[in-house]
C-alpha cells in the first residue's frame, strides 16, 4: 500500500463553521420548504386527498356503508345532512360522499401517473437533446415544438375519441402533452451545465455517457422536475376534470370529480350541493397543488423569492 | 532509453466553426517517459489544452484529424469509445484549471473522489469511501473523514484542487495531465498544489504534464519544457538549457518580457508586440514572424521544421537553424 506522503499539511481555511455538520442542497431546500406555513399546509391537504385516494373503499365501508353506483331511486335528491347521507344524494339517489371518495381514486390516479409520465419522458428527451446536441437535439426539440403548436384540447379530444378513456389512458393522454415543456425545461438546464468544467472532469475519469448523465447530470437539474411536477399536478387535476366533464374521460359509470359535475349540472338550480361538493373539491385540490408548488420552487431556488 | 510511456507524432486537432477551420493543435509530437515531468508553456490560445484534451479524447467538439497518440505503444486515436474509458481515469487522469467550477456541486466530496475506483475497480461506495478519506489524507487535507462528507462549496479553491489531484490519484495513474493547476490560485495557495505536485511525482512515479503559462511554474518543476505556439511547438529541450539559451525568437522574448527584481527600477516592461495569430487565417510561413524582432525575408515564405539546434534542444526557426545567436536589441 503507499506511504503517507511526507508533506507538512498547512493551515487550510475553510469557508465552512468548524463543527457545523454538512447541509446538502436538499436538506437545506427542504428545511426552507418545512418553515414556509402555507406551503406545509398544503402539501397536507394534498396528502389528505392521496390518502383518501389510497383508502376510499375503507373509507366507504366505515363512513357510509354504500357503494358509489349503488341506485336507490327512492332517495333521490337528498340534500346535506340527511339520514345516512351526510353529504346528500344525487339524481339517482347515489351517496355524494362514497362517490367524492372514490373520485379521488380517479383524480390523484391520473394525476400523479400523469406528472410521472411526463417527468420521466420530458426529463429523458431533455437530458438527451442537452447532452448530444447537434441533429439530435434539432431533432428532438422540433419534435417537441410540434407537439407544443397544436392546441392541447384538440389533441384531448382527438385522443380521447381514439382510445377509449381509463384511468390510466386518460393519464397518458394527458402526459402526452405535457412532456414537451419539461423537456425544453430540462434541454436548457442541461446546456448550461454542460459546459461546466466538472462534466469534463468527470468525462476524463473515464464515465461512460450514460452514468455522465444520469449519475452526474440528472441530480444537477432534479430541481426543475421536482418544482414542474408539483405544478403541474394541479394542471392535470385540471385538464382531467374538465374532460369528464365534458364526456371525453372517464366514463360516467366510474364516479370522478369531473364527471359528477357533468350530471350535476342540470340539476343546479334545485340541488345545488351536487354541484359544490366535487366543485369545492376539485378547486382546493388544484389551489393546494399550486401552492405546495409555488412553496417547492421558492425552496429549491431560493433566488426566484 | 527505454520506450517512452506516452508519445504523440504529429498530432492535428481541428475545429470545424461557420467561420472556419480552426487549427488548434497543428501537428504536435511529443514523447513523455516514466516518472518525467514534462512542461508544456504558451499563450492562451496556443493549443496547449487542446493537445491534452486531444490525449483523452476529449477534445469535443474539435476533431482529431491526422496524427496518433501512442500510450505504451497502443493508439489512442483508434481505440473504441469503451476501450478509451478504462484509459481515462486509469492510465491517465487529468487535473483542470478552475478547481471551483471542476467538482460538481451537487456530491459530497469524498463520494467524487471515490469515483475512478467505482468506475474501473468497481468497488463499493464504503470501501470508494475508505479509498477517498486515506488520499485526502494523503494530498493533506485536514480531518479527512469529516471533510470527505462536505460538499465542494464548503472547500476553499486551493482545497478543491487538492481534492481534484486525489480523485486524479486514486487509481496510481501512470500519466497525470495538469492542465494549469494553479492558474485559479493566488500565490502561496500556488505554491502549496506544486508542491504536492513535485511529491506524488515522486512517490508514485506518475509521469507529469505540467501545462501552464507560468514560466515559473515550469523552471521550478520540470525536467524538460516544450514551447507551443498558435498549435505548434516552437521549441523544447531541457528546461535549463531552454531558459538559459533560447533558440525560438517567441522563447527568447517571453522570458525577457518576465520583470526581473534585481533590474534597474523604472525599466520599462518589455512585452511581445502585436497580438496572438487568429487560428484560421495564419500568417503565411512561421506564424510567430510578423512579431519577430529577427526575421529575414524566408521567415514569411516558409514554415520551419522543428529541428535540433545546439546540443540538446530542438527550435522551429530559420535564423537560429541558419546558426546565428538571439541577442538582445
Amino acid at each position: 500500500m503507499i506511504t503517507p506522503l511526507p508533506i507538512d499539511v498547512p493551515v487550510v481555511t475553510s469557508p465552512a463553521a468548524p463543527g457545523q455538520p454538512a447541509r446538502s442542497y436538499w436538506e437545506q431546500a427542504t428545511s426552507r420548504l418545512r418553515r414556509n406555513r402555507i406551503g406545509v399546509a398544503s402539501g397536507v391537504v394534498l396528502l389528505f386527498f392521496v390518502l383518501v385516494a389510497l383508502t376510499s373503499p375503507l373509507l366507504a365501508a366505515i363512513f357510509t356503508h354504500t357503494d358509489p353506483r349503488s341506485i336507490d331511486l327512492l332517495n333521490t335528491f337528498l340534500p346535506p345532512l340527511s339520514p345516512h347521507h351526510i353529504l346528500g344524494t344525487d339524481d339517482l339517489g347515489r351517496d355524494e360522499l362514497t362517490r367524492m371518495f372514490y373520485g379521488a381514486q380517479v383524480s390523484m390516479g391520473i394525476g400523479f401517473l400523469a406528472v410521472g409520465v411526463s417527468l420521466t419522458v420530458g426529463a429523458g428527451v431533455g437530458l438527451a437533446a442537452g447532452y448530444y446536441g447537434g441533429l439530435i437535439d434539432g431533432l428532438l426539440m422540433r419534435f417537441v415544438d410540434i407537439i407544443l403548436a397544436v392546441p392541447a384540447i384538440f389533441l384531448f379530444i382527438l385522443m380521447s375519441i381514439l382510445f377509449k378513456p381509463n384511468t390510466i389512458t386518460l393519464a397518458l393522454i394527458i402526459a402526452s402533452v405535457g412532456w414537451g415543456s419539461i423537456a425544453r425545461l430540462v434541454r436548457g438546464d442541461v446546456l448550461s451545465v454542460r459546459t461546466r468544467d466538472f462534466m469534463v472532469a468527470t468525462n476524463s475519469l473515464g464515465a461512460s455517457d450514460l452514468r455522465l448523465i444520469l449519475r452526474h447530470l440528472l441530480p444537477n437539474v432534479l430541481h426543475v422536475l421536482i418544482v414542474f411536477g408539483s405544478l403541474y399536478l394541479g394542471q392535470v387535476v385540471l385538464i382531467e376534470a374538465a374532460l369528464d366533464f365534458l364526456g371525453l374521460g372517464i366514463s360516467p359509470a366510474t364516479p370522478s370529480w369531473g364527471n359528477m359535475l357533468t350530471n350535476s349540472e342540470t340539476f343546479f338550480f334545485h340541488s345545488s350541493w351536487l354541484v359544490i361538493w366535487p366543485g369545492l373539491t376539485i378547486f382546493i385540490t388544484v389551489l393546494a397543488a399550486n401552492l405546495f408548488g409555488n412553496a417547492i420552487r421558492d425552496a429549491f431556488d431560493p433566488r426566484l423569492r | 532509453m527505454a520506450a517512452p510511456l506516452l508519445e504523440l507524432h504529429d498530432l492535428k486537432t481541428q475545429f470545424f466553426t461557420p467561420e472556419g477551420v480552426v487549427k488548434a493543435v497543428d501537428g504536435v509530437s511529443l514523447e513523455l517517459h516514466a516518472g518525467e515531468t514534462l512542461g508544456i508553456v504558451g499563450e492562451s490560445g496556443s493549443g496547449k489544452s487542446v493537445t491534452a484534451l486531444s490525449v483523452m479524447r476529449l477534445q469535443r467538439p474539435g476533431k482529431i484529424v491526422s496524427g496518433d497518440v501512442r500510450f505504451k505503444g497502443r493508439d489512442l486515436t483508434k481505440l473504441s469509445e469503451i476501450e478509451m474509458r478504462e484509459i481515462r481515469g486509469q492510465e491517465i487522469a487529468m487535473i483542470f484549471q478552475d478547481p471551483m467550477t471542476s467538482l460538481n456541486p451537487v456530491f459530497r466530496t469524498g463520494w467524487q473522489v471515490g469515483e475512478p475506483v467505482r468506475l474501473h475497480q468497481g468497488w463499493d461506495k464504503a470501501r470508494a469511501m475508505g479509498v477517498a478519506v486515506s488520499m485526502l489524507t494523503k494530498v493533506g487535507i485536514p480531518a479527512p473523514e469529516k471533510r470527505a462528507r462536505d460538499y465542494p462549496h464548503q472547500f476553499s479553491g486551493g482545497m478543491r484542487q487538492r481534492a481534484m489531484i486525489a480523485m486524479g490519484l486514486t487509481t496510481t495513474p501512470k500519466v497525470l495531465i495538469a492542465d494549469e493547476p494553479t492558474t485559479a490560485l493566488d500565490v502561496t495557495i500556488q505554491a502549496q498544489i506544486l508542491d504536492l505536485l513535485r511529491q506524488v511525482n515522486r512517490e508514485f512515479g506518475t509521469a507529469t504534464i505540467l501545462i501552464t503559462h507560468n514560466l515559473g511554474v515550469v523552471a521550478g518543476m520540470c525536467e524538460r519544457v516544450m514551447v507551443m505556439y498558435a498549435g505548434r511547438i516552437v521549441e523544447s529541450g531541457p528546461t535549463v538549457d531552454v531558459f538559459a539559451h533560447p533558440k525560438h525568437p517567441y522563447t527568447w522574448s517571453l522570458l525577457r518580457s518576465i520583470p526581473r527584481l534585481d533590474e534597474e527600477r523604472h525599466e520599462p516592461l518589455k512585452p511581445i508586440e502585436g497580438l496572438p495569430p487568429d487560428l484560421i487565417n495564419l500568417p503565411s510561413g512561421c506564424a510567430f514572424h510578423p512579431r519577430c524582432q529577427f526575421k529575414v525575408e524566408r521567415c514569411s515564405r516558409d514554415v520551419p521544421a522543428l529541428t535540433r539546434v545546439g546540443d540538446t534542444q530542438l527550435a522551429a526557426c530559420w535564423v537560429t537553424q541558419s546558426g546565428q545567436e538571439l541577442k538582445g536589441a
